[in-house]
C-alpha cells in the first residue's frame, strides 16, 4: 500500500479514458481527442496538456464536459522537434489522470538518422479495459486507394444499455510498429471536490507591496476588454487569496488583472498561481530504438502532409462559440447616454470632449494631473469621487492614459451619472471609452496590474468528409472518419472514403460503460 | 513487530495529511453572483404606502443569465415598479436593474410569499412590467400591483405631505403564450365570460353556490379561479 503511494500509481481508481485520431503525427498537423471522464468529475471543464519528453508544457486545451465526455483538438505547432509527446487530462477536481504518449515528427527534419527515441517506461499501469462483444462486420482485408468502405458494427444489447453516452468512432492510418501507451497516475486536485468544476478556474495571491505580506480586504478586479466588456471582483480574505471563474468564455482571451486596497486606493501586487507550478511528475522515460518501419512510414507522412499543405485541406471545421445572454448590457449597467465624437467637430484631446460634448462630465487636465468630476443626476451634486472610467472596458486608474485620445481614435463613450453598484463596488458614476485603435497591449504592466491571454473553452469542432469531387488534387487523408459523438445502438453504419495514402488503416469504437469502465473494440484493414 | 506497525501508520497518516492539505478549500461565498443596480433614494413621504412590504424580507432573485441569487433582502416599489435590495455588507439599499431581473420572490409581513416575473406587456401602457403570478397552467392569472399617486383631502397622519395619497389600482391579466396578455376584471361576469360554453358557466354558477363563494375581491377571485382550474374548466380569452 505504502508502495503504491509513493510510485503514484492509482490502482483500483476509476479514470480518464483518452483516446487520439492516431499516434503518429507531423508537426503543424491537427490531433483529434476524446476523453471519457470519472463518474466522480459531473460536468464542467476538464483540461488536457501536451508536454515534452523534458516535461515542458507545449499547449492546454480546456473542454467543456457533456454527458461524462468531451471532444476536441490541438493544433500542432510547426516547429515542435520530432520526439515523444505526453497528453494529459485531468479536471480541478479529479483524482487521477490519464497520460498518453504520441510521437510528433518535425515536417522539416523528420526524424532524425541517429537520433535516440525517447519513450516512457512502461513501469506505470494503464487504464483497465473490459473486454466486450463489439463486432464489426463488413470490413475488408484490403481496400483500394479512394475506395468506399461500408461496414457495420455490431453492439450487444447489454452494452448498449450500459454505455454511458455517446461513443467514439473513427477511421484513420495506423502504425503497427509503435503502439502508443496509456497510463494512469495521481492527480492530486488543486481545489476540493466542493469547489465545482464549472469553469477554469483562475487563482492568485495579492500582498502588499511595502510588507510583502498577503493583503486582506484587497481589491481584484478582472476585465475582459470586448465590446460589451465583462468584468469581475474579488475581495481578499486575511490569506490574500483571490479567485475567478471563468465560465461561458470561449476560446482564446485576454483579461486584464487589477489589484487595490479598497480603503485607500493604493496598488497591491498581484501574483497569479503559475500552472507550471502544477506540472504532474511524469513517468520516467528510456532510451528506445526506432524501428526502420517506423521510420519509413513516418517519412512518408511527413512528405504526405508537406505536399498536402500546398492545397490547404483543412480536416476540421472550429464551429464559434453561441453567444451568450449575459453579454446583453455591459456590467455598468445600461448607460443613460451614448456620445459618438466622430460626428462632431475633431476635438483634440479628452479635455476637449468633455468640455464640449459630455454634459455633466468635467475632465481636466491641470498640472499634468487629470481629474474626472461627474455630476451625480440622482441628487444634482458632483460626485466627490473618481468615476469609473473604462477604456475598453479595462478599467483606467491613471488617467494619463485617456487625455490624449481625441474624437478621431474614439468610437463612443457611455455614460452613466448615477452611483452605481456591481456587488459590494460602488463606482460614483461611469465613463466607458471605446476607442477600437487604441492597443489596450500599451497599457503597462505593473505589480498592480497584470495582462493575460489564456485559452478558455476550446469550440466545438467538425470533421469535415471527403470532398466529393477531388480528381485533380491528391488526397493525402490520414484520418478517414471522425465521430466523436455517435449514440450507442445496436448496429451503427459506418461510411468512409479510402485516400491516396497506402498502409494500414484501423476501424475503432470506444467509449464507457455506465460502471465507469471503458472498453474499446478495433479492426485493421490495409490500402493498397 | 508492533512497533513497526505503529511507525507505518504514522508514515500513512502523514502521507495523507499531506495529500489533503495540497488541496486548496474555496471559500464559502467565492463566486458570490453579483447584483446590479443604482443606490435607491426615498422618494417624499405621502399618505398610504407605495411598498409592498414595510420592511426588508427574505427572498429570492432569479437573473437573466439564469444565476439564481438567494437569501436577499428584498423590497418592492409598487408605485414605481421597481425591486429593492438591501445590501447589509455595504449597508445600502440598492434599485436592482430592471435589465438583469427574470423573476423575484419575496414574503410580505404576513409571511405570504409573492412570486413576480418581469413580463413585456403590450396593448395599454406597454413595458416591461414585474407582474405577480397568482396562478400557473396553461393560462396564467396575473396581477400588476400598481399604485398611483393621487391628490386627496388634506387630512392624514401629522408631519406627512398630506395633499397626495397612494392609491391602488390593480390590475389583472390573463396570460398565455400564444395569446399574450389580456385584462379581466376580478369579478364573477368577466370570469364566466371566460369559460368555454354555457353549459360550463352553468357548472360554474352552481359550484360557487355550493361553495358559497362571493366573488368581490382578489382572494376570493383567486378562490373561484382555483375551482375552474381544479373542475378543469377551459378558459378563452
Amino acid at each position: 500500500m505504502l508502495l503504491v503511494a509513493l510510485s503514484g500509481k492509482a490502482q483500483g481508481k476509476e479514470c480518464f479514458g483518452l483516446f487520439t485520431d492516431r499516434d503518429l503525427y507531423t508537426s503543424g498537423e491537427t490531433i483529434l481527442l476524446k476523453a471519457f471522464t470519472p463518474s466522480s468529475v459531473q460536468g464542467g471543464i476538464l483540461t488536457i496538456d501536451l508536454f515534452n519528453a523534458k516535461g515542458e508544457m507545449i499547449t492546454t486545451v480546456p473542454l467543456q464536459i457533456t454527458d461524462h465526455q468531451a471532444d476536441g483538438f490541438i493544433n500542432l505547432n510547426d516547429t515542435l522537434s520530432s520526439g515523444s509527446y505526453l497528453l494529459r487530462v485531468f479536471s480541478q477536481t479529479s483524482v487521477t489522470q490519464t497520460v498518453r504518449e504520441l510521437y510528433i515528427l518535425n515536417r522539416f527534419t523528420g526524424v532524425s538518422e541517429n537520433g535516440p527515441s525517447f519513450r516512457p517506461d512502461g513501469a506505470v499501469e494503464g487504464p483497465d479495459f473490459v473486454s466486450t462483444e463489439i463486432s464489426m462486420a463488413g470490413i475488408e482485408k484490403n481496400y483500394q486507394r479512394r475506395g468506399k468502405g461500408h461496414l457495420s458494427i455490431h453492439l450487444p444489447a447489454s452494452l448498449v444499455a450500459q454505455a454511458e453516452g455517446p461513443l467514439c468512432l473513427y477511421v484513420a492510418q495506423t502504425v503497427p510498429e509503435y503502439h502508443a501507451q496509456t497510463l494512469v497516475l495521481n492527480h492530486k486536485p488543486k481545489f476540493t471536490v466542493n469547489a465545482g468544476n464549472e469553469g477554469i478556474i483562475l487563482s492568485g495571491t495579492v500582498t502588499d507591496p511595502v510588507t510583502a505580506k498577503p493583503f486582506k480586504n484587497g481589491v481584484i478586479t478582472l476585465a475582459v476588454p470586448d465590446s460589451i466588456p465583462r468584468f469581475n471582483y474579488y475581495t481578499t480574505g486575511a490569506n490574500g487569496r483571490f479567485y475567478f471563474q471563468l465560465k461561458d468564455y470561449h476560446g482564446r482571451i485576454s483579461l486584464v488583472l487589477q489589484g487595490y486596497d479598497a480603503l485607500s486606493n493604493r496598488p497591491l501586487k498581484i501574483t497569479l498561481d503559475r500552472k507550471e507550478n502544477l506540472l504532474p511528475a511524469l513517468p520516467p522515460f528510456r532510451n528506445g530504438i526506432f524501428p526502420p518501419e517506423l521510420r519509413k512510414m513516418a517519412a512518408k507522412n511527413v512528405e504526405a502532409f508537406n505536399f498536402g499543405r500546398i492545397f490547404k485541406q483543412q480536416q476540421i471545421t472550429v464551429q464559434m462559440a453561441p453567444i451568450s445572454r449575459t453579454d446583453a448590457y455591459p456590467f455598468y449597467g445600461v448607460p443613460e447616454r451614448v456620445i459618438y465624437p466622430k460626428l462632431f467637430v475633431d476635438l483634440n484631446n479628452f479635455e476637449e470632449i468633455s468640455r464640449e460634448l459630455l454634459q455633466g462630465i468635467k475632465f481636466r487636465d491641470n498640472n499634468h494631473l487629470p481629474t474626472f468630476q461627474i455630476l451625480n443626476a440622482q441628487r444634482n451634486s458632483y460626485f466627490t469621487e473618481q468615476p469609473l472610467v473604462l477604456l475598453n472596458g479595462v478599467p483606467v486608474r491613471n488617467m494619463n492614459d485617456i487625455k490624449d485620445l481625441g474624437s478621431r481614435e474614439i468610437d463612443r463613450i457611455e455614460t452613466s451619472q448615477y452611483e452605481r453598484y456591481f456587488g459590494n463596488l460602488r463606482f460614483s458614476g461611469v465613463v466607458a471609452i471605446y476607442a477600437p485603435k487604441f492597443d489596450y497591449e500599451g497599457l503597462k504592466e505593473s505589480d498592480d496590474l497584470m495582462k493575460l491571454t489564456l485559452d478558455a473553452v476550446q469550440p466545438r469542432a467538425i470533421f469535415n468528409p471527403a470532398p466529393e469531387d477531388q480528381a485533380v488534387e491528391p488526397d493525402l487523408r490520414m484520418l478517414l472518419l471522425w465521430k466523436p459523438s455517435v449514440n450507442p445502438e445496436p448496429t451503427i453504419g459506418v461510411d468512409f472514403q479510402t485516400s491516396d495514402m497506402r498502409g494500414k488503416f484501423k476501424v475503432f469504437i470506444g467509449g464507457k460503460r455506465k460502471d465507469g469502465k471503458l472498453f474499446f473494440n478495433e479492426q485493421f484493414f490495409e490500402v493498397k | 513487530m508492533k512497533r513497526k506497525i505503529w511507525l507505518l501508520v504514522v508514515l500513512l497518516g502523514f502521507l495523507t495529511v499531506s495529500r489533503v492539505a495540497a488541496q486548496e478549500e474555496l471559500p464559502g461565498v467565492w463566486n458570490a453572483p453579483k447584483i446590479k443596480g443604482i443606490r435607491f433614494l426615498p422618494d417624499a413621504t405621502y399618505q398610504g404606502n407605495p411598498f409592498l412590504n414595510d420592511v426588508f424580507t427574505a427572498g429570492e432573485i432569479n437573473l437573466m443569465d439564469g444565476t439564481k441569487i438567494v437569501d436577499v433582502q428584498l423590497k418592492y416599489n409598487n408605485y414605481r415598479d421597481e425591486l429593492i435590495y438591501y445590501n447589509a455588507d455595504i449597508t445600502t439599499q440598492i434599485l436592482v436593474d430592471k435589465i438583469s431581473v427574470s423573476s423575484f420572490s419575496l414574503a410580505d409581513e404576513r409571511g405570504d410569499k409573492h412570486f413576480y416575473i418581469k413580463q413585456t406587456v403590450t396593448g395599454y401602457m406597454p413595458g416591461e412590467r414585474y407582474l405577480e403570478v397568482l396562478s400557473e397552467g396553461d393560462v396564467v392569472l396575473l396581477v400588476h400591483r400598481k399604485v398611483l399617486l393621487l391628490t386627496c383631502p388634506v387630512y392624514g397622519d401629522p408631519g406627512k405631505e398630506k395633499s397626495m395619497s397612494y392609491q391602488e389600482a390593480f390590475n389583472y391579466y390573463l396570460y398565455n403564450s400564444r395569446k399574450g396578455f389580456e385584462l379581466i376584471k376580478p369579478g364573477k361576469n368577466s370570469l364566466l365570460s371566460k369559460l368555454d360554453n354555457s353549459d360550463q358557466q352553468l357548472l360554474l354558477r352552481k359550484i360557487l353556490r355550493k361553495n358559497d363563494l362571493k366573488i368581490t375581491d382578489e382572494v376570493s377571485f383567486l378562490k373561484a379561479w382555483n375551482l375552474v382550474k381544479s373542475n378543469k374548466m377551459v378558459i378563452h380569452y
